[in-house]
C-alpha cells in the first residue's frame, strides 16, 4: 500500500510490462492518472505518437500525472542505440495542492510495481521534462539525440 | 452528518462507516498548530509554551496558564515552561496540557470522536513515538490516531516524494531527505541556528548599543512619551495590583520574544551572496532602517541588520554577549550550507543529485527577508556543478504550516483510512504498532 492509501488498477502493470517487453509495438509511452473515485491509480492513455513532443503535449499544464516513457537515444560514440524506460512524476507548480499530495503520497503504489526502470524523474516545469534534459540523465552523458 | 457551518469540520473521511472530520495536530517548539483534516490552515496557533505558578503551601496545586492571551498577562511568580525542546517533548505532563488547549473545545467537544494525526520531526525517538502514541489512546482517549513526519508532509504538499526538506524552525534548523515518501535517517541533519538563536542575535546587538537598548515589553508599560532618533526614553510602567510578588525572567524573556520576532519580520534582512562575500564595511554604506522599540526609544540600523541572519550562514560571524552565553561554540557549530553538506554525505551518491534539484523550504524562520534567494546561492556555490532548485512557497501561511497543511490532506483523502491506528489494533498490539504502521 501507498503512503496514502491509494492502489493500483489491474490494468497498470500488464499495460507496462507490454510495453517493456515490446509486445505492444505500437505504445511509446503510458500516462496514469487517478481514477475519479480518488482511490486508485489508472492508465489514462496509451501514446502511439512516436515524437517526444507528443509526450510532453500529454501532459496536462496544471494538474499531475505519472507517466512511463519508452527512451530510445544514440550513443555518442556511435555503438549503436540504447532503450531505457524512464518514470515521470508530473507535478507541474500550478496543480492544486490536493492533486500534488495524493500524486506525491501515492507515488510508490505504482512505482514499486514497475521493474525495469531506469530513471526516475521528478517534473514540476516543461523544461524538467524536457528531451535534453532527460536524455543527460538517463544516458549519463553518453547519448546524442 | 448535520451541515458542517462555518467552523464546522468538512466530512471528507470516512471512518467505521460514518463521515467523521479528523483532526490534526502539529507541534512545534514555538507553536502549536491544530486544525481539521482537508483544510489548508490551522484553526488554531496557540504558544507551545505555558505559564506556571508554583503550589503555595506543600502539597498544593501549582497554576496552569495556557494559551497566549493567558501567558502574555503578567502575574507575580509565574514562570513561563518551555515542554518541547528541539522539536522533541521533553516534559510530557506540559505538552499534553499544550496539545488539550489546542484542540478542545474549540475544535472538538471530546476527542473521542475524531481520529487524530499529529506531525513529529524526523529525529523524534522510537521511545517518544510510542509515548505519544499511549497517551492519545489512554490519556485522550482517541478513536483512531496516526503519527506523521513533518518532513514527509511538507515533501507531498510541495508535490515532491523525493526531495530534500529545509525546515527552519525555532529550535534549530534541520535537513531532511526524503526517497520515495520515506525520510533516510542516515542524512537527516539538524544545527542549533533556527529562530531562537536569531532571536538572541538581535538582543546581542541590542546589548552592544551604549547604553544599551532597553527591551521592556508593551504589556509593562503604561505611558510613553514621543523622542527623537537616539534620544533617552522614559515611559511610564503600568501598575499592577500583584505589584509587589515580582514577574520571573522567563516570564519576561517570553514576552520580549514577541517584541524580537517583530524586529526579525521588518528590520532583519538576508545578505544575498555567497559567504565569504560578507563585508561589514560594504553594508554600511547601505541605507539603515528605523525601528521604534515599546519604550519609545527608536533608533537607525544599518550592517546589523545583515549580520544578524547572516550567521546562519556564517556562524563565526555570531555576535557574543557575555551576559547571554551562546548554547554552542560557534567556531565549531554547522552552518546551514555545511548540515547540507552532512546530509548529502550520508546518503547514496545518485540519490544526491535528484534532492538538490528538488529543495523544500519551510519553517517560520525560512521567512527572514530574503533567506530562499540566499540559500540558493550558497547550495549552488557549494555545488557549482549541479542543478539546484528551491521550492518554496510564496505564501507564507504554506511555509509556516506546510506539516499542518500535508498531514491535513493526507489524513483527508478517502484512502487513508486505511491507515489510521484504531483503538483495537492498538489494543491489541500496544504502543509499539506505531513502528510498524507509521513509517
Ligand atoms: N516573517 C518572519 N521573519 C522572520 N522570522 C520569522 C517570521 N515568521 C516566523 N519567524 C520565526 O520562525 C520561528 C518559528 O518557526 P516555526 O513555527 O517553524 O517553529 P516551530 O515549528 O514552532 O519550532 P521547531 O521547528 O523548532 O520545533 C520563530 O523563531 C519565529 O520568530
Ligand atoms: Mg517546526
Amino acid at each position: 500500500m501507498s503512503r496514502s492509501g491509494v492502489g493500483l488498477d489491474k490494468e497498470c502493470v500488464p499495460a507496462f510490462e507490454d510495453l517493456k517487453l515490446g509486445r505492444d509495438k505500437s505504445t511509446k509511452f503510458i500516462i496514469f492518472k487517478l481514477s475519479d473515485d480518488k482511490k486508485s491509480i489508472i492508465v489514462e492513455k496509451k501514446g502511439t505518437e512516436p515524437d517526444y513532443d507528443s509526450f510532453t503535449a500529454a501532459l496536462p499544464e496544471n494538474d499531475c500525472r505519472y507517466a512511463v516513457y519508452d527512451f530510445e537515444y544514440d550513443l555518442v560514440s556511435g555503438e549503436g542505440k540504447r532503450q531505457k524506460l524512464c518514470f515521470f512524476t508530473w507535478s507541474p507548480d500550478d496543480a492544486p495542492v490536493r492533486s500534488k499530495m495524493v500524486y506525491a503520497s501515492s507515488k510508490d503504489a505504482l512505482r514499486r510495481a514497475l521493474n525495469g526502470i531506469h530513471a526516475d524523474v521528478q517534473g514540476s516545469d516543461f523544461s524538467e521534462v524536457a528531451y535534453e534534459t532527460v536524455l543527460e540523465k538517463v544516458s549519463k552523458g553518453q547519448g546524442s539525440k | 452528518m448535520a451541515s458542517a457551518g462555518q467552523g464546522g469540520p468538512p466530512p471528507t473521511m470516512e471512518y467505521g462507516g460514518d463521515e467523521v472530520g479528523a483532526l490534526v495536530l502539529d507541534p512545534g517548539t514555538e507553536t502549536t498548530r491544530a486544525g481539521f483534516a482537508g483544510e489548508d490552515l490551522p484553526k488554531r496557533v496557540i504558544a507551545s509554551q505555558y505559564g506556571y505558578i508554583p503550589p503555595t503551601e506543600e502539597g498544593g496545586e501549582g497554576q496552569y496558564f495556557l494559551d497566549d492571551i493567558n501567558i502574555l498577562r503578567r502575574r507575580g511568580g509565574m514562570e513561563v515552561k518551555w515542554p518541547m525542546q528541539d522539536g522533541i517533548v521533553e516534559d510530557w505532563d506540559g505538552a499534553a496540557r499544550v496539545w488539550k488547549e489546542a484542540l478542545v473545545p474549540q475544535l472538538c467537544e471530546s476527542l473521542a470522536e475524531n481520529p487524530l494525526i499529529v506531525t513529529e520531526p524526523a529525529w523524534n525517538p522510537v521511545k517518544n513515538r510510542e509515548k505519544t502514541t499511549e497517551l492519545m489512546f489512554e490519556q485522550f482517549d482517541v478513536p483512531a490516531f496516526y503519527l506523521a513526519r513533518s518532513a514527509v508532509c511538507a515533501a507531498f504538499a510541495n508535490g515532491k516524494s523525493t526531495c530534500l526538506v529545509v525546515d527552519v524552525g525555532h529550535s534549530n534548523v534541520s535537513v531532511t531527505p526524503v526517497y520515495d515518501g520515506l525520510i533516510l535517517k542516515k542524512g537527516t541533519q539538524k544545527t542549533p541556528l533556527g529562530g531562537a538563536f536569531i532571536n538572541q542575535q538581535c538582543r546581542a546587538i541590542f546589548a552592544q548599543r551604549n547604553p544599551p537598548i532597553d527591551l521592556t515589553p508593551y504589556n509593562l508599560i503604561d505611558k510613553r512619551a514621543r523622542v527623537d532618533i537616539d534620544e533617552p526614553a522614559h515611559p511610564e510602567m503600568r501598575k499592577f495590583p500583584d505589584q509587589d510578588i515580582p514577574h520571573t525572567a522567563s516570564w519576561l524573556k517570553w514576552c520580549q520574544d514577541r517584541l524580537v520576532h517583530d524586529f526579525k519580520e521588518t528590520i532583519v534582512q538576508t545578505y544575498q551572496q555567497p559567504s565569504g562575500s560578507f563585508s561589514e564595511q560594504h553594508l554600511a554604506t547601505q541605507p539603515p532602517r528605523l525601528y521604534e522599540f515599546p519604550t519609545g526609544f527608536n533608533t537607525n540600523f544599518g550592517s546589523e541588520r545583515y549580520k544578524i541572519a547572516e550567521t546562519m550562514f556564517q556562524p563565526t560571524l555570531a555576535t557574543i554577549n557575555p551576559d547571554d552565553p551562546l548554547p554552542f561554540d560557534p567556531a565549531t557549530v554547522h552552518s546551514i550550507g555545511q548540515i547540507v553538506k552532512d546530509s548529502l554525505q550520508g546518503i547514496d551518491v545518485d540519490v544526491r543529485q535528484a534532492v538538490l534539484a528538488n529543495i523544500v523550504v519551510v519553517g517560520g524562520g525560512s521567512l527572514l527577508f530574503g533567506f530562499t534567494d540566499r540559500l540558493q546561492n550558497e547550495l549552488q556555490s557549494l555545488y557549482p556543478t549541479v542543478r539546484v532548485k528551491i521550492y518554496a512557497s510564496m505564501h507564507a501561511a504554506e511555509r509556516k504550516y506546510a506539516g499542518f497543511l500535508g498531514g491535513s490532506i493526507l489524513a483527508s483523502l478517502g484512502t487513508f483510512h486505511q491507515l489510521w491506528i484504531s483503538r483495537r489494533e492498538y489494543d491489541e498490539h500496544g504502543a509499539g504498532i506505531v513502528e510498524k504502521r507509521c513509517k
